[in-house]
């Protein structure tokens, strides 16, 4: 039997949202929806709709009167999800940092997974930014797979428990030294 | 009891390429009232263009106002700045300009007549006029080195030339597109299912275009004859055959044949530049800074944009006042809605190529 599982991909459903940017790397993001680069043979299809998104496209640099709708667009998409950053303001704030209705960047705000910068981004730029979220999706899936017991050992690395207790250790040691 | 439901589009919808929010009051299927919110992309240009930047930068900083119709923007403060120096740039540099404005308005105006097909409920049409748009996006990469952004207007000229190999690539490209125009023209004339989308939908008359300021595309679908293209005197647009588009129905349908009838002229002037281009240099440098005010017009995709510059001899400027297209037209927009129905509005909407990132600047 051929085996089809290396070859079978998520077909990720982008959710696109301008927070200030100058409309140029939203045509762009079209023109890779367009027959010359046409990403949705892929599978990518563009949704008016969080919830039923995986990767989600921000452009522009975050303006003050956007935040709100950011947050709640982020929020309402389900688990998991990979945040793109697409154009170099809005990786870093680019032209428009230091404006006075600007916040500098996207990351200021919602964890951010890939960057890609470019001003505009070019389409194929962007599909390459798609195929990295592609792969931190999949990992990102598979994290979410793993069991987990609800009371984890203490001897497992990066719980909180064992982080306090290790905190608590390092202090102890030091009053110790003192005490010498 | 209350009779009409309030509908809100926006800020973020999938008909929307910008965040803008309508809140249609609608009583059954017609719309009776129209509340519209754009400042969602507000930044701050004007101020950090008198504050944070020196005057030969803010060309490239308000190309970033908007991406569509970028090098109008960075053209315009250009022109107002050269006006205020004094210098005089070479005959070459200007038919170089006038191409590439073309150029942009060509592929500004197949977005919007591909986004109008799209909202009518036309995937096929989007897909096709979308996909012959990015000729134009290569000849504009061919010529400046980027798709969209292209920073090819600098004070006292442009930044590349074009030589003969060049201009022969271009000029196949643009007959490819003008074959590609003419097959839209029949198919925006003849399909009688998109007729039954844009014909009599969304009519604004030619007294309304007059009592509501209405400007561009918008303006002369109704049966306004203004362009600033035949006005100014800053660039020869009289030399390569510049002719006024005009109808007069004011429904979508005449301000999509506006569209196609100009990209056809624009085709052709971009033909003539290329052919008759004048030999010289392409960059003269401008000695001296800017001092006094200048209001500089010019005709962007979209309708009359305006720059009010204000300057007192620093590399500072006093003031940077920019008016867009959009932002005249919203009165316009307001009234063609009322009466429309509900079903309708996403085309509407469309038909107007509203760019509101230039509207909040």
């Amino acid at each position: 039997m051929f085996d089809f599982k290396p070859i079978r991909k998520k077909s990720p459903w982008i959710l696109h949202y301008n927070a200030g940017s100058c409309n140029g790397c939203d045509i762009e993001i079209l023109a890779c929806l367009s027959p010359k680069y046409d990403i949705e043979r892929f599978g990518v299809i563009n949704t008016g709709n969080p919830k039923q998104s995986d990767v989600f496209l921000v452009t522009g640099p975050v303006t003050f009167r956007s935040r709100e709708r950011l947050i709640e667009l982020y929020t309402q998409m389900p688990e998991p999800k990979v945040v793109m950053a697409v154009g170099s303001c809005t990786c870093t704030g680019g032209v428009f940092r230091d404006m006075y209705n600007v916040e500098n960047g996207l990351d200021r705000y919602i964890p951010v997974d890939v960057y890609v910068p470019g001003c505009a981004s070019s389409p194929e730029l962007i599909i390459d930014g798609l195929v990295k979220a592609l792969e931190i999706l999949e990992s990102k899936t598979k994290e979410i797979e793993k069991p987990f017991k609800l009371f984890r050992e203490a001897s497992l690395d990066n719980t909180i428990v064992n982080r306090r207790n290790s905190a608590l250790k390092v202090g102890e040691d030091t009053t110790d030294d003192e005490k010498n | 009891m209350k009779k009409t439901i309030n509908i809100p589009i926006g800020s973020q919808h999938i008909a929307l390429l910008e965040p803008v929010r309508f809140k249609f009051e609608c009583e059954n299927e017609k719309i009776v009232g129209v509340d519209s919110d754009v400042g969602f992309v507000h930044r701050g240009i004007e101020k950090a263009c008198t504050t944070k930047f020196k005057y030969d930068a803010i060309g490239y900083v308000v190309a970033r106002v908007c991406g569509l119709c970028a090098i109008t923007h960075s053209m315009t403060y250009t022109a107002s700045i050269e006006k205020l120096i004094g210098g005089e740039i070479t005959q070459k540099a200007k038919y170089l300009r006038i191409l590439l404005l073309e150029l942009d308005r060509i592929h500004s105006h197949m977005l919007c007549l591909s986004h109008t097909c799209e909202n009518a409920g036309f995937e096929a049409m989007f897909m096709r006029i979308m996909g012959d748009r990015e000729d134009i996006m290569e000849i504009q990469e061919l010529i400046t080195g980027n798709r969209v952004q292209f920073d090819y207007i600098s004070i006292g000229g442009v930044n590349r030339d074009i030589d003969a190999a060049l201009a022969k690539k271009i000029l196949s490209k643009l007959e490819l597109v003008r074959q590609k125009v003419l097959g839209y023209m029949d198919e925006f004339t003849n399909n009688w299912s998109l007729s039954l989308k844009f014909k009599g939908v969304g009519i604004l008359t030619l007294d309304d275009a007059y009592r509501f300021n209405a400007i561009g595309p918008l303006a002369r679908a109704s049966g306004v004859q203004a362009d600033v293209r035949n006005e100014i005197d800053y660039l020869p647009y009289n030399e390569i055959g510049f002719k006024m588009q005009k109808h007069t129905e004011g429904d979508i349908n005449a301000r999509n044949l506006i569209r196609l009838n100009e990209l056809l002229n624009s085709i052709e002037m971009c033909n003539n530049i290329l052919e008759g281009l004048p030999e010289g240099e392409i960059f003269t440098k401008l000695r001296g800074k800017p001092n006094g005010e200048s209001v500089v017009r010019f005709e962007a995709p979209r309708g009359e944009l305006m720059y009010y510059v204000k300057a007192n001899g620093s590399a500072m400027l006093e003031r940077v006042r920019i008016k867009t297209p959009t932002f005249s037209s919203i009165p316009a927009f307001s009234h063609i809605f009322t009466g429309a129905n509900y079903a309708d509005a996403p085309a509407i909407l469309a038909s107007f190529d509203p760019c509101l990132s230039c509207t909040a600047k």
